[in-house]
């Protein structure tokens, strides 16, 4: 990749569209950022769970992450959420007798909040990438 | 295992907003197809409807913008069938002074979609609205 990549956005009405979509797209931006297999997994499985769990926490209708692809690394922007929203989301997360999947396996998680909304940000990188 | 690919009208519609470039041509594909499984559409129409909507994206590409833009993409299941609108906020799809082609993508839109309108504004982008029938058993040009 010789260019730097504008974001893509994507959004979905909460329903049984999100988990499809959303794994779909998030997969092939880890592929576009030349993430290895194993992280490509994860950053699936973080789409999987944010499909899962973000319905109970976004202000609209809909589930709205906007991506970016960097090189071996992809940054996942989740809202905007309801107030304590992008904390719920994380702890949502949660698996018994795993932890929580995503605090595990992002590589940074930062909640920012624009007025009364908030955003979940999540990156998944390949180790060495920075 | 029989899965319920019925899915309300309210929970159904995506948006997908991404820069005009060639290589996100193939994230909107994805996306149709991640659609199509959910929906367990006909190959049918699920070949027809992403050939078409790919003309469509490829067309924003090569001629909406002088140099960056975005492509917006809305897919809304309704009723029998499914609706896709490709929009750009360029100069609209059609030929454009600095690209080449054999012009075959609107006509070869035309012929994959059920119903096919274009709403241009030029200088304000154009809206491609296109539907497609799920019950469509046959693709439209005989090309399976």
């Amino acid at each position: 990749m010789t260019r730097p990549e504008s974001p893509t956005q994507v959004s979905i009405a909460a329903g049984p569209l999100v988990g499809p979509v959303l794994r779909r797209v998030v997969g092939m931006f880890a592929a576009r950022a030349d993430l290895p297999l194993d992280r490509l997994d994860d950053a699936v499985l973080v789409a999987d769970l944010v499909a899962a769990r973000a319905p109970a926490h976004v202000v609209n209708a809909t589930v709205d992450v906007t991506l970016m692809a960097s090189p071996r690394a992809i940054d996942l922007r989740v809202g905007p959420l309801r107030p304590g929203g992008g904390k719920a989301l994380v702890v949502d997360a949660a698996v018994p007798g795993v932890g929580n999947v995503i605090e595990q396996l992002a590589d940074g998680l930062e909640v920012e909040t624009e007025g009364e909304q908030e955003f979940l940000r999540v990156r998944l990188a390949y180790a060495g990438s920075d | 295992m029989a899965r319920d690919h019925a899915v309300p009208e309210h929970d159904s519609d995506i948006r997908l907003t991404v820069p005009a470039r060639p290589e996100n041509v193939a994230v909107v594909r994805h996306v149709l197809a991640a659609l199509a499984d959910a929906l367990a559409l006909p190959r049918a129409v699920t070949d027809d409807m992403r050939l078409a909507v790919t003309e469509a994206c490829t067309n924003v590409v090569r001629h909406a913008y002088e140099t960056e833009g975005t492509i917006d993409v809305v897919v809304r299941p309704r009723g029998d069938a499914i609706e896709v609108i490709v929009s750009d906020e360029g100069r609209g799809i059609g030929p454009s002074p600095d690209t080449a082609g054999p012009g075959l993508g609107m006509p070869l839109i035309a012929a994959l979609a059920d119903t096919f309108e274009v709403q241009r504004d030029r200088g304000n982008g154009s809206r491609l609205v296109m539907r497609f029938l799920r019950s469509r058993s046959t693709p439209a040009m005989g090309m399976a």
